[in-house]
């Protein structure tokens, strides 16, 4: 198969399953037995005092119908969603914040919340990994199994006790960090990038700490195996070095099933950044998705969860056609 | 000229100590191919790597001493010691799993050239080893491959390619051929002869098929239970066996056209022939479910 064949196929998956994400998107609300403008109407009904005209509640029916795209009957309301998210990526005004629309609330926090999970997702891969290569390439040596302990340690602790822990010791026995972290909005500068940054360390140290364990422990094993291969004792018996047989030999090779699990834990970033946001009271997707879920705006809901499908396919994607440029048996079928 | 002094090599496990190599002397000529035989758990493989230097926990070297009567860089004899320092230089091997000793995601020509052994002008190794596996019967393009590319003879010629392509006085093949298949381990036989021919080095080939021996090597050297039981040269070694080992080796090689060992158990009849018994065509059921032929010790003439 052709580079442009297997670039073309993937492509189609990615879309085949962007399209799908937004349908079900689309579909679950519509399954739930309550209408959310009537409970709308019924606020602002409410707050009237009861004093709208049949005719009024008609017009703002209408109105709203229009504005959150609930017009019609369900096929012409999902059509003129997927023209709406497709072509403008439009999906109305938050109904709390109103008349904000959700696409500006969602692109404010996207940056954060992809800034801190995916890179501390990396940069955990990356410690795990080299610590983990390292314990498995030298695992007949004490040394190296000490650093397996750093892995066994760190890796059942849940990571909300994680967190918790952390801010405790970092924040409150030792305020190297503040408690509650204010993040500046508006017009970026030096100095507020920088307190963003400073900011966003806390957060950044529990990912860490919680995603290096498994990697620890899932490349050290890895390692251990790939050093039996007969590739890598016939290195040796070529006289190459350590550092080369431990790179070019040991690691490229257990590194491939590695970039799978991290293409897998990308995809989950945005379940975890519900949990560490919260606890960090970090403006990222994960709050908003909270406030949302907890006001009923579903506007805000619909954003923020295509935003998520769009970046977990989009992670997927980006690995699958980098894995071909590691792995030449992939490439060459 | 290779000489190894009542070398002993053992494998430490806990305290206990198991004789692998026990106490072997000879003296092996320089530029010729010896053929090494003997049964799995004979010793030849702790032999083959207590030759090449490759002795790490648990192997031990127990005593005994190698000489390889030749000198390393800096002037001073090879030892068991320094003869790290001459791997892939004057002294090299050939794996027996040929099929994945190659690292699988690398192109062929980056494994020519990862290795301290290899001169430091890469560009000029390449260049050479690119006309060099040519000589080997191996396309070019074979440099820029990646190993699954290749098929199992071509991938046994690129360590052959490899093994030879510095010109190394001593190679160590361990059963080069056995996951190939007929025709294949015929060419690479004779590509082996032929390189040797040409650089006159010494090559020790371990080998389980005593087919193999007879038309490859010069000289045999059989191996029991950790020590020598016959060494010579192959013609001798085969017309004229001494050893009721070494007969029971070269018995076990069916000869065709020859019926006068059809139907008797080669070995039982190398041991001394006393033993020797005839297969009757009959299975009886021992257990249930379990068949015998019974052997009958009368009217063999062994």
């Amino acid at each position: 198969m052709g580079v442009l064949q297997y670039v073309a196929k993937r492509l189609g998956q990615y879309f085949a399953v962007l399209f799908v994400g937004l349908t079900i998107t689309f579909l679950i609300p519509r399954l739930l037995p309550t209408n959310p403008i009537d409970g709308y109407i019924g606020q602002i009904q409410a707050r009237a005092n009861g004093a709208l005209s049949g005719n009024d509640i008609a017009l703002l029916r209408a109105n709203l119908e229009e504005l959150y795209g609930l017009k019609g009957d369900v096929l012409t309301q999902y059509l003129s969603f997927l023209k709406r998210v497709i072509f403008q990526f439009d999906f109305g005004p938050s109904f709390t914040y109103y008349p904000q629309p959700v696409s500006q609330i969602v692109f404010t926090a996207l940056p954060y919340t992809i800034g801190l999970l995916m890179v501390s997702t990396l940069i955990a891969w990356f410690l795990g990994n080299v610590v983990g290569l390292v314990a498995g390439y030298f695992h007949t040596k004490r040394a190296a199994s000490i650093l397996e302990v750093v892995g066994i340690m760190l890796y059942p602790i849940p990571y909300y006790i994680l967190a918790v822990t952390v801010i405790l010791v970092l924040s409150y026995l030792i305020p190297i960090f503040p408690l509650a972290p204010s993040f500046p909005v508006g017009q970026m500068t030096l100095q507020k990038a920088g307190m963003i940054i400073y900011n966003s360390l806390l957060p950044a140290i529990t990912l860490i700490l919680a995603g290096f364990g498994w990697n620890i422990l899932s490349m050290k094993a890895l390692a251990v195996a790939t050093t039996e291969e007969p590739y890598v004792t016939y290195s040796r018996l070529k006289g190459a070095t350590n550092w080369t047989r431990m790179t070019g030999y040991v690691f490229r090779n257990a590194m491939l099933p590695q970039v799978t699990a991290l293409a897998l834990s990308l995809g989950t970033v945005f379940s975890g950044a519900l949990l560490t946001e919260m606890l960090f009271s970090y403006p990222g997707i994960g709050l908003i998705l909270r406030t949302a879920a907890s006001s009923a705006d579903y506007n805000v809901l619909y954003g923020a969860i295509t935003i998520s499908i769009i970046a977990v396919a989009t992670a997927g994607l980006v690995i699958d056609l980098i894995y071909p440029l590691l792995d030449p048996r992939i490439r060459h079928r | 000229m290779i000489r190894l002094n009542d070398l002993q090599i053992g494998y430490r496990i806990g305290s206990r100590v198991i004789r692998a190599v026990d106490g072997v002397t000879l003296t092996i000529p320089d530029g010729c191919i010896v053929g090494v035989a003997g049964e799995s758990g004979c010793g030849k493989s702790t032999l083959m790597k207590a030759i090449y230097g490759d002795i790490r926990s648990p192997m031990a070297l127990l005593g005994g001493s190698i000489d390889y009567g030749m000198k390393g860089a800096d002037g001073r004899p090879v030892t068991t010691d320094t003869i790290r320092r001459e791997w892939f230089r004057s002294i090299s091997y050939i794996p027996q799993s040929s099929m994945n000793s190659l690292n699988p995601v690398i192109r062929v020509r980056d494994q020519f050239i990862d290795f301290p052994g290899t001169d430091g002008n890469k560009k000029r190794v390449l260049e050479r080893a690119r006309a060099y596996i040519g000589k080997l019967g191996l396309p070019p393009e074979a440099m820029d491959s990646y190993p699954h590319q290749l098929s199992g003879g071509m991938r046994q010629r690129v360590m052959i390619a490899l093994a030879t392509f510095f010109e190394p006085a001593l190679i160590i093949a361990d059963e080069p051929t056995t996951a190939l298949d007929v025709v294949v381990q015929k060419e690479i036989l004779m590509l082996l002869m032929d390189v040797q021919e040409r650089m006159g080095n010494t090559i020790l080939v371990v080998s389980h098929d005593m087919g193999v021996h007879y038309q490859v090597t010069d000289k045999m050297l059989i191996m029991y239970a950790g020590r020598v039981v016959e060494y010579g040269d192959t013609e001798s070694v085969f017309a004229d066996p001494q050893h009721a080992y070494t007969k029971m080796l070269i018995d076990s090689l069916p000869t065709i056209g020859d019926d006068s060992m059809r139907g008797v158990l080669a070995s039982a009849a190398g041991a001394g022939g006393d033993r020797a018994f005839r297969v009757e065509p009959e299975l009886i059921e021992i257990k249930p479910g379990h068949y015998v032929a019974r052997p009958s010790l009368a009217g063999v003439a062994a």
